[in-house]
């Protein structure tokens, strides 16, 4: 019976397939950083290049268009009515589970490591968000590869206004982390400035390396690259058949 | 002046349509601009800064945004509502979908319990066998406590509202045309009783009448309003077809009925992720279960 048989991962993480692609590797007309479409010859797209490189590596597992189902996925899964909400964060959690299952050795590998210490998430921009908003950390607490080496080492410090801004006052470590390697979890990349901020803080506490393993890497489709393509064309142009057996470190 | 409900203002509502007739975006694309603005007003204010002398075509009549608040209130006196995405009674799985519409025109009441609902799909000339699964697997919904949504055309739809009905369950149409027509003209009296104790809606002016494009459009917020899409029968032609890449789309699972394995495209779906091959309503009902279960337990 159909009832007695558990959802796997494999099932509830294809329930957003048709609409997931994957991230680029760095090459040209790829930020070697964030995966994002740029002009050549840079290597980096503008937030890339301006912020503090604080990560050691940067790991989307699919480009996410501007009010697409993945990006609307990764909006609503924190709000909309539990049953709607239960349904998103269960297909985002089969999601991470899936990738990192078959992926977190290539992230370690390239932070240099053979393994990560520590997993934490980026926290929300505020302490009294971060308090109400706990469905990212609820997904890593169960995604069963990770769940183990959970920990909560990050608190907003509420200094700093809120906003997508690079700004190395944004979080603090909650404990020393000295030598050790830190798989950093967030849901979405637009700039990278959270995330990086993150890194800062996890490095300041003594962390020997910092990956990040973020679900969307976020598209803009108006975003014109190059004189006649914008990141929308080539969003359009990407192979259409989500494969979960690459990375963009592969 | 604020609506009862919801307290988003009827202005807000008349900006919301003045939005659909003004086009910033394609249609399955201004929700999500209305809801990042967090009020149409402000967005339509962006485009025009004198939005007050600003002519919109709206149902066929060109009208200020005082007007269209007219016309919000006439529409109510002729029993059509309006639900936009800024008011919380916005279906709830619809919300979830990326190309869902700003706004949706309804006869009869929306309920919370549509949330658990499930669409059955098919073409319009059914077999009598295909006509026989869509009554079975529409009484097996009703009797599992879902709510059974189609589009009512003939054949399969027909036969899924009816079978609900019959069985004592709640029914919701999703229609291709404005709320003022009906299409089959044989469905009137079908259309009127859903509409009177269920709900029919729709996502097009109350005169729009059926096009070529209209009933594509529909069947992506047929899928969206959905918890899942049941496939009957369909050809390769079939809109029931389109609703089933739309429903993958959105991330919801696709039920086929295992007849439609004779048809190639019923094949090639078949293979995708999300789609099921079923049997019978029951079986739906068992993994609709699982899949929407809400303690998960998943396995690697």
């Amino acid at each position: 019976m159909a009832e007695e048989r558990p959802l796997t991962v494999e099932e509830a993480s294809a329930a957003y397939e048709s609409a997931m692609r994957n991230v680029l590797p760095p090459g040209p007309g790829v930020c070697e950083v964030c995966g994002t479409w740029i002009a050549e010859p840079w290597r980096r797209c503008y937030p890339c290049s301006t912020t503090p490189q604080q990560l050691d590596v940067v790991v989307p597992i699919t480009y996410s268009e501007h009010l697409g189902q993945v990006h609307h996925a990764l909006r609503y899964y924190k709000d909309g009515i539990a049953s709607v909400r239960t349904y998103a964060a269960t297909r985002l959690l089969a999601i991470l589970w899936r990738f990192v299952l078959a992926h977190e050795p290539c992230v370690a590998e390239a932070c240099g490591v053979p393994a990560f210490d520590v997993v934490t998430t980026v926290p929300s921009s505020t302490p009294e968000r971060d308090e109400v908003r706990t469905l990212l950390r609820t997904i890593v607490e169960a995604c069963d590869p990770l769940a183990d080496r959970f920990e909560r080492v990050l608190r907003p410090t509420g200094q700093v206004p809120s906003g997508r801004d690079y700004d190395e006052r944004r979080y603090v470590a909650t404990r020393d982390l000295t030598g050790l390697a830190v798989l950093l979890i967030d849901d979405t990349w637009t700039t990278g400035g959270h995330a990086q901020s993150a890194a800062f803080a996890l490095k300041q506490a003594g962390a020997s390396t910092v990956g990040l393993v973020v679900i969307g890497r976020h598209v803009r489709p108006s975003w014109q690259v190059t004189e006649d393509k914008t990141s929308g064309d080539l969003f359009n142009g990407l192979p259409r058949q989500f494969d979960w057996t690459t990375c963009r470190l592969d | 002046m604020f609506d009862s409900r919801t307290l988003v203002s009827t202005r807000e509502t008349a900006a919301v349509l003045a939005l659909m007739a003004r086009r910033p975006a394609p249609a399955n694309r201004l929700a999500g601009l209305i809801e990042e603005e967090g009020s149409a007003l402000r967005l339509l204010e962006q485009l025009d800064s004198e939005v007050a002398d600003r002519l919109f075509d709206v149902d066929q009549k060109t009208v200020t945004l005082d007007e269209l608040e007219e016309h919000v209130h006439a529409w109510e006196r002729e029993g059509i509502a309006l639900v936009t995405i800024l008011d919380e009674a916005y279906p709830a799985n619809l919300r979830m979908v990326y190309d869902r519409p700003a706004a949706l025109f309804y006869r009869g009441r929306l309920d919370a319990q549509d949330a658990r609902s499930v669409a059955v799909v098919g073409t319009r000339s059914a077999t009598p066998e295909g006509l026989d699964a869509a009554r079975g697997v529409s009484r097996d919904l009703v009797g599992a406590g879902y709510v059974v949504v189609s589009g009512l055309a003939a054949g399969v739809d027909t036969a899924a509202h009816t079978a609900a009905l019959e069985a004592g369950g709640r029914t919701v149409a999703v229609v291709g045309t404005g709320l003022r027509h009906y299409f089959p003209k044989s469905n009137q009296a079908l259309q009127d009783q859903i509409g009177e104790h269920h709900a029919v809606l729709s996502q097009f002016w109350p005169g729009q009448e059926g096009r070529r494009w209209t009933f594509p459009q529909r069947n992506a917020v047929m899928s969206g309003f959905a918890r899942a899409t049941v496939v009957i029968e369909a050809s390769h032609t079939s809109g029931a077809r389109m609703q089933a890449r739309l429903a993958l789309e959105h991330g919801r699972p696709v039920f086929l009925m295992r007849s439609l394995l004779a048809h190639k495209w019923a094949q090639t779906h078949a293979q995708r992720p999300g789609a099921y091959v079923i049997d019978s309503g029951a079986e739906v009902v068992e993994h609709l279960e699982r899949l929407y279960a809400e303690q998960l337990t998943l396995i690697a």
